[in-house]
């Protein structure tokens, strides 16, 4: 049977063999890679790699669009220019703080979610929809539905506040309460994210494990730190990467909510690198800008790697 | 046998208190979106009373229709549909070509690739933001769908790509030898017997794509500053209102934007968190 099937794949190659058009279809497997490759190669070299070795270059050149002249090497004075510049250091601590404060925030609220969710419910689709319905939502429109939650006299919040006979907030008009609303309104937005994946995570572990642990008398809270963690950790890393490193691109939820204010107080980063490179059109600065945020999260990456390595 | 579960596992498996959770976790989930629909149903007046109200007293569509009239709101959906549709095909597109290639073939540097390629998942698009805005604009493309449809692609194809690896990589070489034996090219086999087998995945892929698409905001916001070409979150997010913020408006148009993702999200809910959880990750 198999040497019938191949004398006819032979025959057939053949036959195909004689047409330089059949040829040109059917490539070897070598050439055939190539061409499956290529369109990756291409747009990853139009997109990413031209643009970061341009994004480096261009944060060592003064051009601004705004002026209209034509770019000069600037040598670090850009880097210079941001080391004095106060809403530099601003939109850099609040970016790392939105990171310091959500990142952990969305691993616990993402870990009781996935745990409540890992119960035996009869129906299965409610609940899925409720962690799903979250990481769809348009970053923008979270934003845009919580500014609305917080607002100081028709928001939900501050209903509730007063109905449990406390003083509403007026939440945007104070850089703490604005960005404590940020905050929140992040987390909720990225944990239930975090708890797909650590729901995922938990469904892998075998029962008989907690099975074994009863046997010997360990209990819930031994069981989950002694079985249910260390498992989870593999699943747990990888989301903690990708959230730091949207974290530190921080752009969408503040800018809905409060575009930067009051004053810069709430501005990212992102918010500023934004600011800078379509507002003003200085690209020069917005470019050094940038390769910082680079560094970042380059960092944030190259710890993360290191400590898997380390715990392996 | 659940009753030995609910025995054994003590307290928290009780069905009182599971109810409870699962209430706590779809208000979690469903509250905010619930809040703006109650809102846009709310009349003006009703929007502005104070205490304000829950559920609305006598709902109205009148803030769909300012929704629609008010600002070009079709546009911006059409927008947002015609950029996350062509971006997804792109992305299909290109990701099956080099899944294919990276599940089926011989190449050397494998590792390398997929390695290259899980890594571009974890690059920050936003530091780009420079850069990607100077070549739309030295290319004539700032202010068309291609500005965006060119990024959203790259956001995609690492988690398509590697959906659809793991996806070929299941599918039996047997059925498309035999494609290939009754005269089948091997890219004639791909479209016509793997792609088809892994049509799943293939959906999979495509609705993650779609939703990286629909969701994005800050290159629309960035490169698209004419409000003919603004997608739906730039669109709601710049509406001017003559006075104040214009909520019973936005909460309409909200409306109008989660709808058809939603939808996408109720209909393949399975299909989406087992390409989330397994191919790709990326929040």
């Amino acid at each position: 049977m198999a040497t019938a099937s191949e004398t006819t794949l032979v025959r057939a190659h053949n036959e195909s063999a004689t047409k330089w058009w059949t040829r040109f279809l059917d490539p070897s497997e070598r050439t055939l890679a190539v061409l499956l490759l290529l369109p990756t190669a291409l747009l990853l070299s139009l997109i990413i790699v031209y643009p970061v070795c341009r994004l480096v270059w261009t944060s060592f050149q003064n051009l601004s669009l705004t002026s209209g002249a034509p770019a000069t090497f600037a040598g670090i004075e850009n880097y210079a220019l941001m080391l004095e510049d106060p809403v530099f250091w601003e939109t850099t601590w609040n970016t790392v703080l939105i990171t310091l404060i959500t990142v952990p925030g969305a691993l616990l609220v993402g870990m009781a979610l996935a745990l409540m969710a890992n119960l035996p419910f009869k129906r299965k689709w409610p609940v899925r929809l409720s962690l799903l319905i979250p990481w769809a939502l348009p970053l923008a429109f979270a934003g845009l539905i919580f500014a609305w939650f917080f607002h100081s006299e028709y928001g939900v919040v501050n209903d509730v506040l007063r109905r449990l006979g406390f003083e509403g907030v007026i939440w945007f008009n104070s850089a703490k309460w604005a960005f404590a609303a940020i905050c929140l309104t992040i987390i909720w937005k990225t944990s239930s994210f975090m708890a797909l994946i650590i729901l995922a995570g938990l469904q892998t572990i075998p029962r008989s494990l907690y099975e074994a642990a009863e046997v010997d008398g360990a209990g819930r809270l031994r069981q989950f730190f002694e079985i249910t963690l260390p498992l989870l950790k593999p699943s747990i890393v990888v989301a903690l990467i990708f959230r730091t490193i949207t974290a530190l691109q921080t752009f969408d939820i503040p800018f809905t909510m409060t575009r930067g204010g009051p004053g810069t107080s709430t501005a990212t980063l992102a918010m500023y690198i934004h600011q800078n490179t379509v507002d003003f059109l200085d690209l020069g600065y917005g470019s050094a800008l940038a390769v910082v945020m680079f560094a970042l999260s380059m960092g944030v990456t190259a710890v993360y790697l290191r400590m898997i390595r380390a715990k392996g | 046998m659940s009753h030995e579960t609910t025995t054994n596992r003590s307290l928290l498996s009780g069905k009182p208190l599971r109810i409870l959770i699962g209430f706590i976790l779809v208000v979690n989930g469903m509250f905010p979106a619930l809040w703006i629909l109650f809102t846009s149903l709310k009349t003006e007046a009703e929007l502005t009373a104070k205490p304000i109200t829950w559920l609305p007293h006598a709902p109205t569509m009148a803030n769909y229709l300012r929704a629609f009239t008010d600002q070009p709101l079709l546009l911006f959906l059409f927008n947002s549909f015609m950029v996350a549709i062509l971006s997804t095909a792109l992305t299909l597109f290109i990701s099956v070509l080099a899944a294919y290639a990276l599940a089926r073939l011989q190449i050397r540097g494998r590792d390398l690739i997929l390695s290259a390629i899980i890594a571009v998942s974890t690059f920050p698009l936003v530091t780009l933001l420079v850069p990607l805005f100077e070549i739309m604009r030295a290319l004539g493309l700032l202010n068309t769908w291609i500005a965006l449809i060119l990024p959203y692609t790259v956001l995609s194809l690492p988690v398509c790509t590697l959906i659809l690896v793991s996806f070929f990589e299941g599918i039996p070489r047997d059925l498309e030898n035999s494609a290939m034996i009754d005269g089948c090219t091997r890219l004639g086999a791909l479209f016509k017997v793997v792609v088809p087998l892994a049509a799943p995945g293939v959906f999979t892929a495509g609705i993650l794509a779609f939703v990286n698409s629909w969701d994005e905001f800050l290159l629309a916001l960035s490169f698209n500053s004419n409000p003919m070409l603004r997608t739906l979150p730039v669109g709601i997010t710049l509406y001017q209102g003559e006075f104040a913020f214009p909520w019973p408006v936005i909460s309409a148009a909200l409306v109008v934007g989660i709808v058809p993702v939603a939808v996408l999200i109720v209909i393949f809910q399975e299909r989406v968190v087992s390409g989330l959880t397994s191919g790709g990750i990326k929040g």
